[in-house]
C-alpha cells in the first residue's frame, strides 16, 4: 500500500479512540446518499407498479380499433402470426352506468374473451376468488374493490347496468332497461383509479351493452419473453390494416403519465444531489482544518522524502475513503429503509388517521419501490466522485506548503 | 579521505525581513566524508537552522552548490540518501512507535519483511522494543526522540542531520540522546551534522564548526577546493 493511502486511513481511523471527525463526515454523505435511494427507488416503483399493472391486465400491446373492428377474428389471426407475439385476446370497453342499493357509479366495463383473456393478462392473481373471471358467463361481472364498496355490494348481490345505448333509445321515446347482473368476484390491483373504477364482464355481454354485434373495440397482445414490445408494435403497424387499427406499447398508451413520472424523478433526484454537495463542503471544511492542523506533519513528510503530489494524494485519499463508507452505508440504510417503507407509512398515516386519505390520493395502496440499476450506479458514482472532488482543495492547499516553512509553523 | 558524502561550497541565504534585506549566509563551505562526525554551533539567530535546511535540501540557497555523494542534491533523493532529526521529534501521532520508523521506509517502497526486521531492530537498537506499539502520545520525549533517531537511520541513510535534537529534553535525557547517536552513526558509518548549543555535545564530534557572521569557522575546517 502506498505511503499516503496507509496513513489516509490511520488518519481518518486512527488506532484506540472513536474517530469523531471522520464520523461526522461520513454521516452527511450516509444520509445523502440513503435519502437518493429511497426516492429513487420509490419514483421507480410508481414507474414499475404501472408497468406491472398495466401488462398484467392488458398486455404489453394494445391494437385499438378506429371506432370498432368488425373482423376481429381476422385481425386476431394476422396478430398471432406476427413475430414475437405470444397470445391476443379481444375486448370491448367503455363507460356504463351502475345502481345498486340506490347509489349510483359510473365505472369503466371490460368485456373480456374468457377463453383467451387469462394467455395475455394475469387477471386471477387480482380477483377474489381467482377463478372468478374463467368462470364469467353472460349474467355476471367482476367488481373492483373500492367501487364494490362505495356500491355496498358483495359477492352473490345484484347490481343494474345501464347501456349507453339508453341516450339513443330514450330520443326515440324507447324504454330500454338496465342489465342484471350477479356478482360474482371482487378486484383489487392496487392501483386507486383502477380499484374504484373498474368491472369485468364477457365480452359477449359488452357487445350487447354497446350494441356492437360482433365487433370489439380492440385486442390486447401479449409480447413473448424477452423481445422488445417497440419491435412487436412497429412489425403490427406494417402488417395491419391502417385505415380500422393502430399498435400501440403500453408505454405509448401511457406516455403523458410515464413522462411526469419520469421528470419529478429527475428533479428530485438533482435536488437530493444537493444533500451529497453539502456534506462534500462538509469534508472538504474538514479537511482543511486538518491540513492547517497537521502543518508541521506536512513539512515531516516533505523531509522524510515525500513528494508534493503524493502529499496531495494523501488527502484526496481522505476524502475518497469517506465517499466510499459514506456511500456504502448510505446504500445499506437506504435499503434498509425501504425494506420497511410500508410499516413505517401505514404507521404515520394511522397516527395522524389517515389511512383512507392515503388511498385516495396516491395511486398505490402500499408505497412502491423498484431500484433500477441505472439509478443505483448513478448515486453511488455520483457520491463518491463529489466526495473525492471535495478533497481537491485541501490537497491542493497541503502540496503547496513547503517543508522548511511547514516545519516552522506554530 | 573516504568517499565524500556531503559537498556544499560557497551557499548564500538571505530574507526579506520588513523593509530589510537579512544575509544569513554568506558563503558557507563544508564537506564530510562517510562515517565522520561535526557539530555546527552558533549565537541563536546566526543561521544554524536554515543551513541545516539547506544541506536537507528543504530549502534552495540564494546561491552556491549542494552535493550529496559527489551529485547534485536532489528532492527524490532525499529519503534514500539522508535522515534528518529535528528538535520537535516530529512523530505522526496516528500510529505507534514502530509505525512511525517503518514511515522513512515508506516513502521508498512499500514495506515487506525484510523492513520491518529492520525496524525492530532499530526500535530494540534505540531501547525501545517493549514500547513499539505505543502511541507518540504515550511516550515521554526522550523516547520520542530515540524514536526519531530509528526513523532517521531506517533507510541507512549515507547523511544524518540532527537539529539540536536534545533542545527540548533535559540533561539527562538529552545525554543519552547525544551518545546514542553518535553510536549508532558509527556502527553504520553514517555522516552526522549536529546542530548543537551545547559544547560538551559538540566536543564529542570529529569537528567542531562555528557558524558567525553568515560563515562557516573552526578547528580543522575542510578545503573543499581539495575536493
Amino acid at each position: 500500500m502506498p505511503w499516503y493511502l496507509y496513513l489516509a486511513c490511520k488518519q481518518l481511523f486512527p488506532s484506540g479512540r472513536f474517530p469523531f471527525f471522520t464520523a461526522i463526515s461520513v454521516l452527511g454523505v450516509t444520509l445523502g446518499v440513503a435519502v437518493l435511494i429511497i426516492v429513487t427507488s420509490v419514483m421507480g416503483g410508481f414507474g414499475y407498479e404501472i408497468r406491472r399493472m398495466i401488462v398484467e391486465t392488458e398486455g404489453e400491446v394494445d391494437v385499438k380499433a378506429t371506432g370498432y373492428l368488425s373482423d376481429p377474428q381476422d385481425v386476431l389471426a394476422q396478430i398471432s402470426a406476427t413475430p414475437g407475439v405470444a397470445a391476443a385476446t379481444p375486448y370491448v370497453k367503455g363507460v356504463v352506468g351502475v345502481q345498486a342499493n340506490s347509489r349510483p357509479a359510473y365505472p369503466i366495463f371490460r368485456g373480456v374473451d374468457v377463453g383467451t383473456i387469462e394467455r395475455v393478462a394475469n387477471l386471477a392473481r387480482f380477483t377474489n376468488p381467482p377463478s372468478a373471471i374463467a368462470n364469467l358467463d353472460d349474467d355476471s361481472v367482476v367488481v373492483s374493490s373500492q367501487l364494490a364498496t362505495s356500491l355496498g355490494v358483495h359477492v352473490g348481490d345484484k347490481i343494474e347496468i345501464y347501456s349507453p345505448l339508453l341516450i339513443e333509445k330514450l330520443k326515440n321515446d324507447e324504454v330500454f332497461l338496465p342489465r342484471e347482473f350477479r356478482v360474482v368476484g371482487e378486484l383489487y390491483i392496487g392501483h386507486q383509479q383502477l380499484d374504484s373504477s373498474t368491472i369485468y364482464g364477457t365480452l359477449r355481454a359488452a357487445q350487447e351493452l354497446y350494441g356492437l354485434g360482433r365487433s370489439v373495440h380492440g385486442i390486447y397482445v401479449r409480447v413473448k419473453p424477452d423481445v422488445d414490445e417497440h419491435a412487436v408494435v412497429a412489425r403490427l403497424n406494417t402488417t395491419l390494416p391502417r385505415a380500422t387499427t393502430q399498435a400501440y406499447s403500453w408505454m405509448e398508451s401511457w406516455a403523458d403519465f410515464l413522462w411526469v413520472l419520469n421528470l419529478e424523478k429527475s428533479i428530485n433526484f438533482f435536488l437530493l444531489l444537493f444533500i451529497v454537495i453539502i456534506a462534500a463542503f462538509s469534508v472538504m471544511s474538514s479537511l482543511l482544518i486538518s491540513v492547517v492542523r497537521k502543518t508541521r506533519e506536512i513539512g515531516l513528510l516533505g523531509a522524510l522524502g515525500a513528494r508534493p503530489r503524493d502529499v496531495a494524494l494523501c488527502f484526496c485519499a481522505q476524502a475518497f475513503i469517506i465517499g466510499l463508507t459514506g456511500t456504502a452505508i448510505g446504500v445499506g440504510m437506504g435499503f434498509g429503509v425501504l425494506a420497511i417503507r410500508n410499516d413505517l407509512v401505514h404507521g404515520i398515516a394511522r397516527l395522524m388517521q389517515r389511512q383512507e386519505t392515503l388511498r385516495q390520493f396516491y395511486q398505490f395502496s402500499d408505497l412502491p419501490s423498484h431500484t433500477l440499476t441505472g439509478d443505483l450506479v448513478m448515486t453511488v458514482v455520483a457520491s463518491i466522485v463529489i466526495s473525492t472532488l471535495a478533497g481537491l482543495i485541501p490537497a491542493w492547499r497541503a502540496a503547496r506548503l513547503k517543508p522548511v516553512e511547514a516545519l516552522r509553523s506554530e | 579521505m573516504s568517499e565524500v558524502v556531503l559537498a556544499a561550497r560557497g551557499i548564500r541565504k538571505s530574507y526579506q525581513s520588513g523593509g530589510l534585506r537579512i544575509e544569513v549566509l554568506r558563503g558557507v563551505d563544508i564537506a564530510l566524508g562517510a562515517g565522520e562526525s561535526v557539530s555546527i554551533r552558533g549565537e541563536s539567530g546566526s543561521g544554524k537552522s536554515t543551513l541545516l535546511n539547506l544541506l536537507a535540501g528543504l530549502d534552495t540557497p540564494d546561491g552556491g552548490n549542494l552535493a550529496w555523494g559527489g551529485e547534485p542534491a536532489n528532492a527524490n533523493r532525499r529519503a534514500t540518501f539522508l535522515g534528518i532529526v529535528f528538535q520537535s521529534f516530529y512523530l505522526i501521532p496516528e500510529i505507534d512507535a514502530l509505525a512511525n520508523v517503518l514511515m522513512a521506509a515508506r516513502m521508498v517502497k512499500a514495506p515487506g519483511a525484510a523492513e520491518r526486521a529492520r525496524a525492530q531492530d532499530l526500535i530494540a537498537r534505540v531501547g525501545l522494543a517493549e514500547r513499539a506499539t505505543h502511541l507518540p502520545t504515550q511516550l515521554s520525549g526522550g523516547e520520542r526522540q530515540r524514536v526519531a533517531v530509528a526513523r532517521a537511520l531506517m533507510n541507512a541513510p549515507k547523511l544524518l542531520l540532527a537539529d539540536e535534537p536534545t533542545g527540548n529534553l533535559d540533561e539527562y535525557t538529552g545525554d543519552a540522546v547525544v551518545e546514542l547517536l553518535l553510536e549508532l552513526c558509527r556502527e553504520t558509518q553514517t555522516a552526522l551534522v549536529l546542530v548543537t548549543h551545547n559544547a560538551a555535545y559538540a566536543a564529542k564530534t570529529g569537528r567542531q564548526l562555528f557558524l558567525r557572521d553568515g560563515v562557516l569557522n573552526g578547528s580543522n575546517s575542510v578545503d573543499v577546493s581539495a575536493r
